[in-house]
C-alpha cells in the first residue's frame, strides 16, 4: 500500500505545483459562492411565504442542495458544483496518465515494481483528494450558517453523499481517459464528451422519443438526483461503485497493456 | 527480441552495443521492469523479477535514455518522489538524498524545476534518481548523449565508483570508444538478437570495431567469441 501512496503524493504534488489546479479552484469557488449568494437572497425574500407553507421547502431544499447541483433548481442561475465537476474535471485529471505517457516517464513507474492496478489507484486517490477538498470548501458556505438556520442533516448528508460519489465517478472516468490517451488534450476531450453522455444520455433519449428504464439506469443524472432528494438506496449507490470499478479496471488493463507492449 | 542471455557479476560494466534500432533499449527496459517480456526470465542474486516486481524495486536502478523527467517538479522533488518511490522512508531517504546531492553535486539545482534544466543537468538527475536507493544493478540507457566531454569524464568516474563498490552495471550505447573505455564486457545486439559477447581490453578498440561493423553491415550471425581478435 505504502508504494501506492508514493503515486498519490507525487501525483498530489504534481497538481500542487500546476497553476492550473489553482486557477480552476479559485474560479469555481468564486461562481459557488456567487451561487451561493444568489440562493441564499431568494430564499431570504421568500422566507415570509415559505414560513406560512406547512412542510414547505426550507434552507435545505432552497439553499444547501441547489448549491451542489442545478437539477433541482428552476430560473437562470449560475452553475452548480456537479455541472462545474463535469468541466473541471477532465481538465484535471487529463495529465495524469497522458501526461506521463507524453513526458516519457511513464516507465519510470513501471521500473519502479508497481503494479499497473496500484499506479491507477494511486493517481486517482490524488484527484479523489483533490475533490473532496474543493467539495469541502463548497459544502463550508451552506454549513457557515447551518446555526442560524434549520438544516436538514440528513437530506444534506444524502445530498453530499450523492457529491461524493459523482465526485469519485466522474474522477475514475477521467483517470480511464487520460490512460487511453496519448495526449493530456485528448483525453480531456474523451473525459469531457464521455461525461457528459453519461450524465445527459436518459434527457438525450427522451428528446428522441425513448424513454425506457435502460436508457435511465444507464444515466449518471437519474442516480444523483435521487441522492440529491435525499433518498439514499443501495441501487443508486451500487451503479457509481460499478461505474468507478469498470473506469478503474479499463484505466488498468491499457497500462498492464503498456508495459507489455511497451 | 529473441534467445538473448545475459550473465553478470557483482562489480562488473556491461556494454550493450548496437546499432539504433538493434534492441538495446528493449533490452534495458525489460531489464529494468518497465516492460514485461512475453517469455523467459530476469534474475537477480538467483530471484527472478518477473514473479517478484517488488526486487526491481529495490535493486536495480535505470537511467533510461533522454532522463525522462516530470517537468513541473523541482530536482529536489524528483529525489523525494523516486526515493518514495523505490521504497525509502523518512530518515533513509533524508540520507540518501543529501549523499546523492553531494556526490553528483546538485546541491545549487535542487529549487529548480526539471523542465529548465540543460540537458547535461538533466542526465544528473537522472543518474541522481537511479543511484539514490543504492541499487545492485545499474541500467543505463546512452547515458552520455548530448554531454560534453567533461560532463562525459564525471559520468564515467561516478560508473566505475559504482562498480569498484559492487554494483553490476549495464550501459547501452553506440559508441565504440564508450565501451573500449569503461565496460569490462562487451555484448553486441542486431536486430533484436544477441551476435556478440566478450571480454573488453584495451588493445581491442581495432578489433572490437572490426566485429562491429561485420554484425552491423554483413547481418552477421551469432558471434559469441570470448576473445573478438580470435
Amino acid at each position: 500500500m505504502s508504494s501506492t501512496f508514493a503515486v498519490t503524493r507525487l501525483e498530489l504534488r504534481r497538481l500542487f505545483v500546476r497553476p492550473l489546479a489553482w486557477v480552476l479552484a479559485a474560479l469555481t469557488l468564486a461562481q459557488l459562492a456567487w451561487r451561493f449568494v444568489l440562493l441564499l437572497g431568494n430564499f431570504l425574500d421568500n422566507q415570509i411565504k415559505l414560513a406560512a407553507l406547512p412542510g414547505g421547502p426550507g434552507y435545505t431544499d432552497l439553499v444547501g442542495v441547489p448549491l451542489l447541483s442545478s437539477a433541482l433548481t428552476v430560473g437562470i442561475l449560475p452553475f452548480g458544483l456537479t455541472e462545474l465537476a463535469l468541466l473541471i474535471v477532465p481538465l484535471l485529471t487529463m495529465s495524469t496518465l497522458a501526461g506521463d505517457r507524453a513526458n516519457g516517464t511513464l516507465p519510470l513507474l513501471f521500473a519502479s515494481g508497481l503494479a499497473p492496478s496500484k499506479i491507477v489507484l494511486g493517481k486517482y486517490l490524488a484527484v479523489l483528494l483533490w475533490l473532496l477538498c474543493w467539495l469541502a470548501l463548497t459544502l463550508a458556505m451552506p454549513l457557515s450558517l447551518a446555526h442560524g438556520t434549520h438544516l436538514d442533516w440528513g437530506k444534506f448528508a444524502a445530498a453530499t453523499l450523492g457529491l461524493v460519489l459523482a465526485l469519485a465517478a466522474l474522477g475514475a472516468i477521467g483517470i480511464a481517459c487520460s490512460a487511453f490517451a496519448s495526449l493530456p488534450a485528448i483525453a480531456a476531450t474523451a473525459s469531457l464528451t464521455l461525461s457528459l453522455a453519461l450524465f445527459t444520455v436518459n434527457l438525450a433519449a427522451q428528446k428522441a422519443g425513448v424513454d425506457n428504464d435502460l436508457v435511465n439506469w444507464l444515466a449518471m443524472s437519474t442516480h444523483l438526483e435521487a441522492l440529491l432528494r435525499g433518498l439514499v438506496s443501495s441501487a443508486d449507490i451500487a451503479w457509481f461503485v460499478l461505474a468507478i470499478a469498470v473506469a478503474l479496471a479499463l484505466a488498468t488493463r491499457r497500462l498492464a497493456a503498456d508495459k507489455e507492449l511497451g | 527480441m529473441e534467445r538473448l542471455s545475459l550473465t553478470l557479476d557483482r562489480g562488473q560494466i556491461l556494454g550493450l552495443l548496437g546499432v539504433n534500432g538493434a534492441g538495446k533499449s528493449t533490452t534495458l527496459s525489460m531489464i529494468a521492469g518497465a516492460l514485461r517480456p512475453d517469455s523467459g526470465g530476469i534474475q537477480l542474486s538467483g530471484e527472478d523479477f518477473l514473479e517478484h516486481p517488488a526486487l526491481a524495486r529495490q535493486l536495480v536502478g535505470w537511467l533510461p535514455e533522454r532522463a525522462p523527467l516530470w517537468p513541473e517538479l523541482t530536482v529536489s522533488e524528483h529525489l523525494v518522489a523516486h526515493g518514495r518511490l523505490r521504497g525509502l522512508r523518512s530518515n533513509a531517504l533524508k540520507q540518501a538524498r543529501d549523499t546523492i546531492i553531494q556526490r553528483l553535486e546538485l546541491g545549487s539545482l535542487l529549487r529548480r524545476l526539471a523542465g529548465v534544466l540543460s540537458q547535461g543537468q538533466r542526465q544528473r538527475l537522472g543518474l541522481a534518481c537511479a543511484l539514490l536507493h543504492r541499487p545492485a544493478l545499474l541500467v543505463l540507457d546512452e547515458p552520455a548523449n548530448a554531454l560534453d566531454p567533461v560532463q562525459v569524464a564525471a559520468l564515467r568516474t561516478v560508473i566505475r565508483e559504482e562498480a569498484a563498490a559492487g554494483t553490476a552495471v549495464i550501459l547501452s550505447t553506440h559508441l565504440l570508444a564508450e565501451v573500449t573505455a569503461m565496460c569490462d564486457r562487451v555484448a553486441i545486439l542486431h536486430e533484436g538478437s544477441l551476435r556478440h559477447d566478450a571480454a573488453v581490453t584495451d588493445s581491442d578498440h581495432k578489433a572490437l570495431e572490426r566485429t562491429f561493423f561485420d554484425i552491423a553491415m554483413n547481418n552477421g550471425a551469432m558471434n559469441n567469441r570470448r576473445n573478438p581478435t580470435a
